[in-house]
């Protein structure tokens, strides 16, 4: 660790460094200030046994300070940072704001990570305190603490299996509080004082890089930086005032902290949690949320689901699907050219019949601001979703400028470009081609990585380390990693993930990952989708049993091919995809092969599946391999499989 | 394509337990209920008198039934009596000088205690001998009110309503009539739909299951089926104070003979067993049908389109009505509420199939 600089430097260097934040002005002061100017509003509800559980803004106000005082009674101190890991619960979120209010970093973590990586993460930063909740997540701590015995305190939210018969060191959030509020009660200068600790200086939370490559990077957010990104996005009318919201990302995602406590403090947003991932989509439907974020990934699913559906239904109702979406799909298309269309007769009677029904059915009845961001948006997903009504824009942003950085205007909606910066943050493209950013929202440097921090962030500018251009009419276009630029063995440049994008808006390709670094051609390694493949495999006879059988029948080869061929005929010349394989079974992060937001991890792949590559290249038309098997508790196996490869005709 | 899920949510499990939790369902019951509050402004005398108010009547009727024959699964094939004692009971309680809405209570419970006593062949039979036990009801009502004067007045008297009044209301104009019968219609609808949300309601549903199953899980078959016996006739004893008062005006037996026991159990089997909106289809379509083929049949004969003699041609919108009712029933056993019930989610899960998760 840095030595520690005296308070009064690091108070005149915070100052010269954000002028223009105030210091009293932070995530705490904006709930305090809610609880007092709409103490009876709605600021949370969470779906628990099938009705919402509500929560008002004083409610919210009096958990967070409850917890923090208990908490700080149990001795943490300003600068440490409290892992908080778990689905989105109420608590955990009242949990990580009553860190921060002791001027404690919370450190959020995926619950799905396994043992060693939170592990990692703890000792990296030095935890002594966690937020878990509940005893999955326990017992994974547990694990942690035989090997890191610093771990002082485990809270957890959810007193299923737990409660009663706590192992030591492990209390209940509803412990903390009620030892809180009785300071509280006892103490009565206590709250006030508890509010005017935090500073607009503070580190809100401590965010991760995805570890794409090499271990993930801390990356501090502080209150100043994610209320800064909020004002942005909301002078750019990116979000209103009282918006409905669905929190039902993992919260240790950036973007739920700036949607579900950033934004929500500032705007007063009504944060909805959904009762359990599997849950989400019907508990989106029962809130109707205003403003809705979804992955590419996400809409895509949504599409299919739809697909699905429709494939499925009576006469009817297919035929006024297949007559009014094409309509609408073509108008959208027409727009995106620049030749708005007439909505007339056809787009009122869709709207009753098709798209209004549509919108309701996905829950999406009330979204007025839906937005996509992380990756490139197939192009008919994003059409179809703008057929049905909804104003479907792109962002660009990343953990380190808190995810808001350049948005499409309802205006100017394009599916090449993501937008223009939003008001106060500035962007240049470097003579690399590498896109630089630079504002309030952008935060001061790694987690105790200087070396990273220089790397980063050159004369206040946020290097992205993202490859793109702006257009003659000021918007960004994204094109991929400046490091995932890759060249073949004749000289030929190209992004992989570009590619696989392409071939990933098919709706039977869930994944792709192409392969071609110093060789003669493509090849590909595709995961297919289980559902839209599985629907079509029903339609067609074709007999499957399991994902690996279904992925390596003869007509499913032919469909995937048909599938890349449609893509290979829109790449440039010499980047076409010659040859590919079914894999036998999904990228899963649990086998390493993508991170938890689902971006591939290459040196994996090429290191695990470097024998098919192989067998690609060299043409053949088989191989048996050795597929290594990671079970859920943590134990290898390994398990023959013979895969087909196979050529894409006519690939130039 | 009318019904809009997405927003409604609840906080509370009361909340979740509402009778019409969807809002298109809501505004279809607050238009019909207003339409049928307005119908004398919107209906000429003539069609209230003769089309919409029996029908409200009888479906009132055909959901006293149903209870019993829908919920609890008792067959009864004599309510008619249980009517004809509600409505002789009533003017006699008037005449004696028992204010009307007393009167109205008063027959209801005579008629309920007297089914109750028939219904007390329940407890040992079942089925088609239930049938029989019921059928004796009504030919012994029957015989009794035609052949005591004292009830009657005589085989051939007819029995003149007094006027009355109801909540200081005179109920003698059609449209004070008519909104008294819809009152009393709404009161057995509202009823039913929450009777099936307690305890009483789920012990019948369990009787009519199985009666032995239901005495295992601690439901008594004795109470249960004498008090389905109990309430049904009570609400079909007060539908025939009402019929008499409301529609009649003046009873003779006839009115309550063994053709309108058949006629309510048809409207029950082909509305639907155990349905409010069936018992509402039910009576529209046994009471109505007969009436628009009628005059349909008789209107394309005037012009020529049914080239049949005279004779026929005035059983043959009979013979349709009965193909018909076979026809619904071929078509689709559970009655006319299980076709309304079909359409209902074949636009509530639009534009897909079935509902998705």
């Amino acid at each position: 660790m840095q030595p520690e600089p005296s308070i009064i430097d690091a108070v005149v260097n915070a100052d010269a460094l954000h002028p223009n934040w105030k210091r009293e002005d932070h995530i705490l002061a904006r709930l305090a200030k809610n609880a007092a100017e709409h103490p009876n509003q709605i600021a949370m509800r969470e779906r628990d046994r099938g009705i919402w559980q509500e929560y008002s803004w004083t409610d919210y106000l009096n958990a967070v300070l409850e917890f923090a005082a208990g908490l700080e009674a149990r001795g943490v101190q300003p600068g440490d940072v409290v892992l908080v890991i778990g689905d989105n619960r109420p608590n955990l979120y009242f949990g990580m704001l009553g860190a921060a209010c002791l001027r404690a970093i919370p450190s959020p973590a995926y619950p799905d990570a396994p043992t060693e990586e939170v592990a990692a993460q703890m000792a990296r930063e030095d935890i002594r305190f966690a937020i878990a909740e509940d005893q999955e997540q326990v017992d994974k701590l547990l694990e942690v603490r035989e090997g890191y015995p610093s771990l002082e305190l485990i809270i957890y939210d959810d007193p299923r299996g737990l409660a009663g018969s706590e192992p030591e060191g492990v209390t209940g959030f509803n412990t903390i509080r009620a030892e809180g509020a009785e300071r509280l009660f006892a103490e009565p200068g206590l709250a006030d004082d508890l509010l005017a600790r935090p500073s607009v200086h503070d580190v809100a939370v401590l965010m991760h890089s995805s570890g794409t490559t090499g271990a993930p990077k801390g990356i501090p957010l502080k209150h100043g930086h994610v209320l800064s990104g909020v004002r942005n996005a909301a002078a750019a009318g990116y979000f209103h005032e009282g918006e409905v919201h669905m929190a039902y990302l993992p919260i240790a995602w950036v973007g739920d902290f700036i949607f579900s406590i950033g934004a929500a403090m500032e705007l007063r947003f009504t944060v909805n949690i959904p009762e359990a991932q599997e849950t989400a989509m019907h508990d989106l439907r029962e809130i109707a949320p205003t403003l809705y974020f979804a992955s590419p990934r996400a809409w895509s699913a949504m599409l299919t689901r739809v697909q699905v559906g429709i494939a499925e239904t009576t006469g009817i109702k297919r035929r006024l699907y297949e007559y009014f979406m094409p309509k609408a799909m073509a108008a959208e298309r027409a727009k995106l050219d620049g030749k708005p269309g007439r909505g007339g007769l056809n787009r009122w009677l869709g709207e009753i019949l098709i798209y209004g029904p549509l919108r309701d059915q996905l829950g999406l009845g009330r979204v007025k601001r839906a937005y996509t961001a992380g990756e490139a948006i197939g192009e008919d997903v994003f059409l179809w979703f703008r057929a049905l009504g909804l104003n479907l824009r792109q962002f660009y942003g990343q953990t380190e400028n808190c995810a808001l950085a350049v948005a499409q205007k309802p205006e100017d909606i394009s599916l090449t470009t993501v937008g223009r910066p939003f008001p106060g943050v500035e962007m240049k493209i470097d003579e690399h081609g590498e896109i630089l950013l630079k504002g309030d929202n952008i935060f001061d440097g790694y987690f105790q990585n200087e070396k990273a921090t220089a790397e980063t962030l050159v004369d206040g500018w946020l290097m992205t380390g993202d490859a793109g251009q702006i257009e003659p009419d000021g918007q960004l276009v994204v094109l991929g990693r400046v490091s995932e630029v890759i060249e073949k063995a004749d000289g030929t440049r190209f992004i992989p993930t570009y590619i696989e994008n392409r071939l990933k808006f098919s709706p039977y390709i869930k994944d792709a990952a192409v392969v071609g670094k110093g060789r003669d051609m493509l090849i590909a390694i595709v995961c297919v989708d289980f559902q839209a493949v599985g629907q079509w495999a029903q339609e067609h006879g074709v007999a499957y049993t399991s994902y690996a059988e279904l992925s390596q029948q003869p007509r499913i080869y032919d469909l995937i091919e048909a599938q890349i061929a449609e893509v290979n005929a829109h790449l440039p010349h010499g980047l076409s995809v010659a040859r590919f394989v079914n894999l036998h079974k999904e990228f899963d992060p649990d086998d390493g092969e993508v991170t938890r937001t689902r971006k591939l991890k290459r040196n994996v792949i090429d290191d695990r599946y470097g024998p098919i590559i192989e067998a690609l290249n060299a043409g053949q038309d088989q191989i048996d391999f050795k597929a290594q098997i990671v079970y859920e508790n943590g134990q290898t196996g390994s398990l023959d499989r013979a895969l087909r490869l196979a050529d894409v005709k006519e690939a130039a | 394509m009318f019904y809009r899920l997405s927003g409604t949510f609840h906080t509370n499990y009361q909340a979740d337990r509402k009778l019409w939790k969807i809002p298109a369902d809501r505004w279809l019951v607050l238009t019909v209920f207003a339409l049928a509050v307005l119908a004398p402004f919107l209906v000429s005398p003539l069609y209230l008198g003769s089309y919409v108010l029996p029908w409200i009547i009888w479906s009132a009727a055909a959901l006293s039934l149903t209870l019993l024959m829908g919920m609890a699964g008792q067959l009864h094939f004599g309510f008619a009596a249980v009517m004809a004692i509600g409505a002789y009971s009533s003017i006699h309680l008037v005449r004696a000088g028992v204010p009307f809405e007393i009167a109205l209570l008063l027959s209801g419970i005579i008629a309920a205690v007297i089914g109750a006593v028939f219904g007390a062949a329940a407890l040992r039979v079942k089925g088609l001998y239930l049938v029989m036990a019921t059928l004796a009801m009504q030919y012994l009502v029957d015989w009794v009110v035609v052949n005591v004067p004292w009830i009657s007045g005589g085989a051939h008297a007819t029995l003149r309503t007094p006027a009355v009044s109801f909540l200081f209301m005179d109920i003698s104009s059609l449209a004070s009539r008519y909104w008294l019968a819809l009152a009393w219609a709404a009161l057995i609808t509202v009823f039913y739909l929450n009777v099936k949300r307690t305890s009483f309601g789920r012990s019948l549903v369990a009787i009519r299951d199985k009666d032995f199953a239901a005495a295992v899980i601690g439901v008594d078959p004795f109470k249960t089926k004498l008090m389905a016996f109990f309430t049904s006739s009570f609400l079909g004893g007060v539908s025939g104070a009402i019929l008499a008062f409301c529609y009649y005006r003046a009873v003779t037996p006839e009115q309550f003979g063994f053709n309108v026991s058949i006629q309510l159990v048809a409207m029950v089997l082909v509305g639907g067993l155990g349905s409010v909106i069936g018992s509402y289809l039910g009576a529209g379509f046994v009471l109505l049908a007969p009436i628009f083929l009628t005059n349909l049949i008789a209107g394309l004969a005037a012009s020529g389109w049914v080239p049949v003699s005279q004779n026929f041609l005035s059983h043959l919108p009979l013979v349709i009505y009965g193909a018909m009712i076979i026809g619904f029933l071929l078509f689709e056993p559970l009655g006319l509420a299980k076709i309304y019930d079909n359409i209902r989610k074949y636009f509530l899960v639009w534009p897909f199939r079935h509902a998705r998760s």
